[in-house]
């Protein structure tokens, strides 16, 4: 193999699964790269997921890649084969996402799945002849009902592979009432704020009442929709918002530690028929509690609360804490030893303090309600035992650290735009969800906020369009039966207007016997988040110091079986696959993440923080979050733009992450996936201080600002509109719009801006060469 | 008490409406109840009592048929049985006299639920259903044609019809052995017959 360019970017295109297009059975120039060798930096491109070696049929119609992913799209025959690759095998899955084109919506009364494994009817059965299919699954062959040999798309009978289940991979039904333990629940919208002294000080209240206000109409629901409120200190204090009476009521429970609820139906509310009473109350909140003195915090009996009040219907509990939980059941105490922050061995805490929010959770489950958890605090407050009321309830976490409304307007621009998004997305309720695959392989461990009801089934109190999961598959038996393995999530789940519905997404995937063919076809970004979700559940388990080995070892692991597979390759350096050239980078990335880095000071929370967003964010927001990109701004240019409705989108290149690539009389742009970092350089232009930023001199502009949406004030100029452009396109498809945060070379904020440079060595790891150096040394040994 | 209420089109056994009294007490019993409802939607037909109680241990479902809707309720025991069908009754004028013209295009479950139920609170009815008390005493007579009915009566059916493919089974397998039996005696005469065959041969020659 040639040497490949130095830092193995991809060059042009990523090279395709090379083994339809080489004579050659082995070891072509496109298969295996040598890294740390030269030194010619060609342009890295943003990486593609890989495409699957299928025909252009089957192609068409498979899964997206946004959906459903694989970590090797090309999966081994057999156990032995996979072992020999020194890769792990498992699927990325976002099954609630939202979809930009237009989702198949089957109508018809019956539902087809196989009789035997109960597979729904997908693109990749084959058909026998036209009254009998064959399940890609368990090979059964079952009768193709009456009813479906009719299209309805296309009136015409008699070509049953016609019909929408089967031209896509990704479709609803609507669920008969065979689906429903219970008539479909309306939504059910439960808030659960904490107004002690802390919570008034920081001062989120206001903000949470005025987004609340704006986005009641906004609300998923129907007429069925109902909310109720709750608000806690050292006493929990339900609302009265029945409609009629002529001003909201409250009533105030003390006894925490053996909490009933007061009234049995005026508590949650039709949302049409008591707006007036809700809105009122929003708009007194904030002013009720301001003077308070209450410092405790009764969040355990709060959540026993609401978990009475919601246990009759199912729904969805918003919970807003300030601080740790002091008093009754479920208190917690400040756990974190501030001189172990920077420490290069174990961290301790990781794992839960007690059991009562993981209890709580899972009882909340079993009545269909999600909780979703909003902590907004200055101080250690415990988050890896708090966590636990989402992650078995498929709930959501959002962390705003140091969170103050004045001081610390990043958090707060963050927390209003969160909040919008919260309150205005897709919501599901009740819903189970059921991942089947070809007969041979099975799913062995499930990763992300779900509880895992039996072998296959997984119960979502709620599901949003912004959580993600992910399994760890075996391969038990050969795969010789097809050459086609293929993977179906189903998920059954209520809408907010009250509609069961059954969302099915189906993957194909080619099955190979040869090693070469399996490296061909792995995915390195699937297969960095894997591991990362493999370590994160290692570092809780047997400790931190274990999973960092870890994640070396499966590069050297990869490394070493790469050499004895290819063992006619007489090349000094280290060798990989060219599918895997970007392994051992993403890898140091890792290392430096918040999550499971040592050496840096890095507040407990926070690290717990950033390993739940490893659970349940999508695999384009994990990847930004370990290796974000990196771009240039005042260089920015026509060339390679994208046109888009008329709007001209400026495709600058990608940075190594390297402060190399920095420099002085530049401006750069950092995206890490939910905040955008811009750094403006001592030596930044004159012209673009000006025509993009709106200041004169680089003194005047503040070392540190957070800016809603676009860079300095909306000038006219053309650079100024250029930026624009890349800004809102880079925002465009993301579910949570990123504040921009602008940092001066000079300003004590730039560490935050730099630690995302992995490439060079820091106090957090070694740079991206030595790293290189160090995996060839262990590898030799 | 009225837990539970559903209303369902009797052609299909198609549900079109439900509410379900919020009380953590039945909450476990309430799933049992809804599957047992929802197999009594399954049974009905044109030659079911449009007036009927079905006991369930401690609980009973009344139901109401009235121009091809079903109004089931479920309630406790000890609760008159005149109320529960007073409240379907109004039940059946208020939804009926909106929404009945629509029953049969319908095709989605609970397609009225969201019309009847918007609060999912029963309140109005049970309060109306307590006014209309005087009125049921003149109504006495009607008591007459409500048919008693036990719950197990779903698995005497099946029983029942057990009993006649068991029966026919018995039958043919009686048949079987009859045959069989035949041609034992048939062996066994022939053995007879072949031992004193042989017999005669050695002993009279």
């Amino acid at each position: 193999a040639q040497p490949y360019s130095g830092y193995g970017y991809p060059s042009m295109e990523a090279p395709t699964s090379a083994p339809s297009t080489n004579t050659s059975p082995d070891t072509s120039n496109s298969e295996a790269s040598q890294l740390g060798a030269g030194e010619e930096p060609a342009a890295p491109r943003p990486l593609e997921a890989p495409e699957p070696n299928l025909s252009p049929e089957l192609k068409k119609v498979n899964c997206s890649p946004e959906t459903f992913r694989c970590t090797l799209t090309s999966i081994p025959q057999t156990q032995a084969l996979l072992n020999k690759a020194r890769l792990p095998l498992g699927l990325l899955l976002h099954p609630f996402r939202d979809l930009q084109v237009r989702l198949p919506v089957i109508t018809s009364n019956t539902i087809v799945r196989c009789r035997t494994c109960r597979t729904y009817i997908n693109p990749f059965v084959t058909f026998l002849d036209q009254r009998r299919w064959k399940c890609n699954l368990c090979y059964r062959v079952n009768d193709v009902p009456d009813e479906f040999m009719y299209n309805p798309v296309t009136r015409s009978y008699g070509e049953p592979h016609r019909r929408p289940e089967v031209q896509n991979s990704t479709v609803e039904f609507i669920a008969s009432s065979d689906y429903m333990l219970r008539p479909p629940q309306p939504a059910v919208y439960l808030f659960v704020l904490d107004v002690s002294h802390n919570a008034v000080e920081s001062g989120y209240l206001k903000y949470f009442c005025d987004s609340l206000l704006e986005n009641l109409d906004k609300l998923p629901g129907n007429g069925r929709c109902r909310v109720g409120f709750l608000t806690f200190d050292s006493t929990i204090h339900f609302y009265n918002l029945q409609n009629g009476l002529s001003q909201p009521q409250m009533l105030v429970v003390s006894d925490i530690h053996d909490v009933f609820i007061p009234s049995h139906d005026n508590l949650m509310v039709n949302l049409k028929e008591s707006k007036e009473l809700v809105k009122e109350l929003l708009a007194a909140l904030p002013s009720m509690f301001a003077h308070t003195r209450e410092s405790q915090s009764a969040l355990g009996p709060a959540l026993q609360a609401a978990f009475k009040l919601m246990t009759p219907t199912g729904g969805r509990v918003s919970v807003f804490q300030t601080q740790l939980p002091t008093l009754g059941a479920g208190l917690l105490q400040s756990r974190e030893d501030p001189n172990q922050r920077s420490s290069t061995k174990a961290v301790q805490h990781l794992g839960p303090a007690t059991d009562f929010y993981k209890k709580l959770a899972l009882d909340c489950s079993g009545q269909q309600i999600g909780v979703d958890l909003f902590l907004l605090s200055s101080q250690y407050s415990d988050l890896s035992s708090l966590a636990c009321m989402s992650k078995f309830s498929a709930g959501s976490v959002f962390y705003y650290p140091s969170f103050h409304h004045v001081h610390n307007p990043a958090q707060l621009e963050k927390f209003q735009r969160d909040l919008e998004r919260y309150l205005t997305r897709k919501i599901g309720f009740e819903a189970v969800m059921r991942i089947r695959c070809t007969k041979g392989l099975s799913i062995h461990t499930f990763h992300g906020n779900l509880f895992v009801r039996s072998t296959d089934m997984l119960s979502l109190a709620n599901v949003n369009p912004d959580s993600a999961f992910a399994v760890q598959m075996s391969i038990e038996d050969s795969l010789a039966d097809s050459s086609l393995a293929c993977f179906q999530a189903a998920l059954l789940y209520t809408s907010s207007k009250g509609k069961r519905r059954i969302r099915v997404h189906t993957l194909c995937l080619p099955v190979v016997t040869q090693l070469s063919e399996v490296y061909a076809g792995a995915d390195v970004q699937a297969i960095t988040c894997l591991l990362a979700n493999m370590a994160i559940d290692r570092s809780v388990s047997s400790g931190l110091p274990d999973a960092r080995d870890a994640l070396v070892n499966a590069v050297v692991d990869l490394v070493g079986a790469y050499r004895t597979s290819v063992s006619n390759l007489q090349q000094n350096g280290l060798v990989l696959p060219s599918a895997m050239r970007l392994f051992p980078l993403y890898i140091l990335a890792l290392l430096k993440q918040k999550a499971l880095r040592t050496g840096t000071s890095t507040r407990l929370d926070e690290r717990v923080f950033a390993m739940c967003q490893f659970k349940t964010e999508p695999l384009p927001q994990l990847m930004r979050l370990m290796h974000p990109d990196l771009y240039r701004l005042d260089t920015i240019s026509d060339q390679g733009a994208l046109h888009l409705n008329d709007v001209i989108v400026p495709q600058p290149q990608l940075l190594h992450l390297s402060s190399e690539r920095l420099s002085r009389d530049g401006t750069f742009l950092l995206d890490c996936g939910s905040v955008l970092f811009v750094w403006v350089g001592r030596a930044c232009s004159d012209v673009f201080l000006r025509d993009v930023l709106g200041v004169h001199d680089y003194a005047s502009l503040p070392p540190s600002m957070v800016s809603p949406h676009t860079l300095g004030p909306l000038l006219d100029t053309p650079l100024s509109e250029r930026i624009r452009a890349f800004l809102d396109w880079l925002q465009e498809n993301r579910a949570f719009s990123c504040p921009l945060h602008v940092i001066r070379d000079d300003a004590s904020a730039k560490a935050t801006f730099f630690q995302h440079l992995v490439e060079d060595s820091s106090e957090s790891g070694p740079s991206y060469y030595d790293f290189l150096q160090q995996i060839l040394l262990q590898e030799c040994r | 008490m009225i837990l539970l209420t559903t209303l369902a089109r009797v052609a299909d056994g198609l549900p079109l409406a439900a509410s379900i009294q919020e009380d953590e007490q039945f909450e476990r019993d309430l799933q049992q109840f809804q599957s047992q409802a929802k197999q009594l939607f399954r049974k009905l037909n044109a030659q079911s009592p449009d007036r009927c109680t079905l006991e369930a241990g401690n609980f009973n479902f009344h139901y109401l048929i009235q121009e091809g809707v079903c109004y089931l309720c479920l309630c406790e025991a000890s609760f008159p049985k005149k109320m529960a069908f007073a409240y379907l009754d109004d039940l059946h004028s208020k939804f009926f006299d909106q929404y009945g013209r629509k029953v049969p295009t319908v095709t989605r479950p609970y397609s009225f639920i969201e019309q009847l139920y918007p609060k999912n609170k029963e309140d109005v009815c049970r309060r109306r259903a307590r006014r209309n008390m005087g009125s049921i005493n003149t109504e006495l007579q009607d008591v007459q044609r409500i048919m008693v009915a036990n719950i197990m009566r779903s698995s005497l059916d099946t029983k029942a019809s057990n009993l006649s493919s068991l029966a026919n089974k018995y039958h043919s397998d009686a048949k079987y052995l009859n045959t069989r039996s035949t041609y034992a005696k048939l062996a066994a005469a022939a053995v007879v017959l072949l031992t004193l065959i042989i017999y005669v041969r050695f002993w009279w020659l």
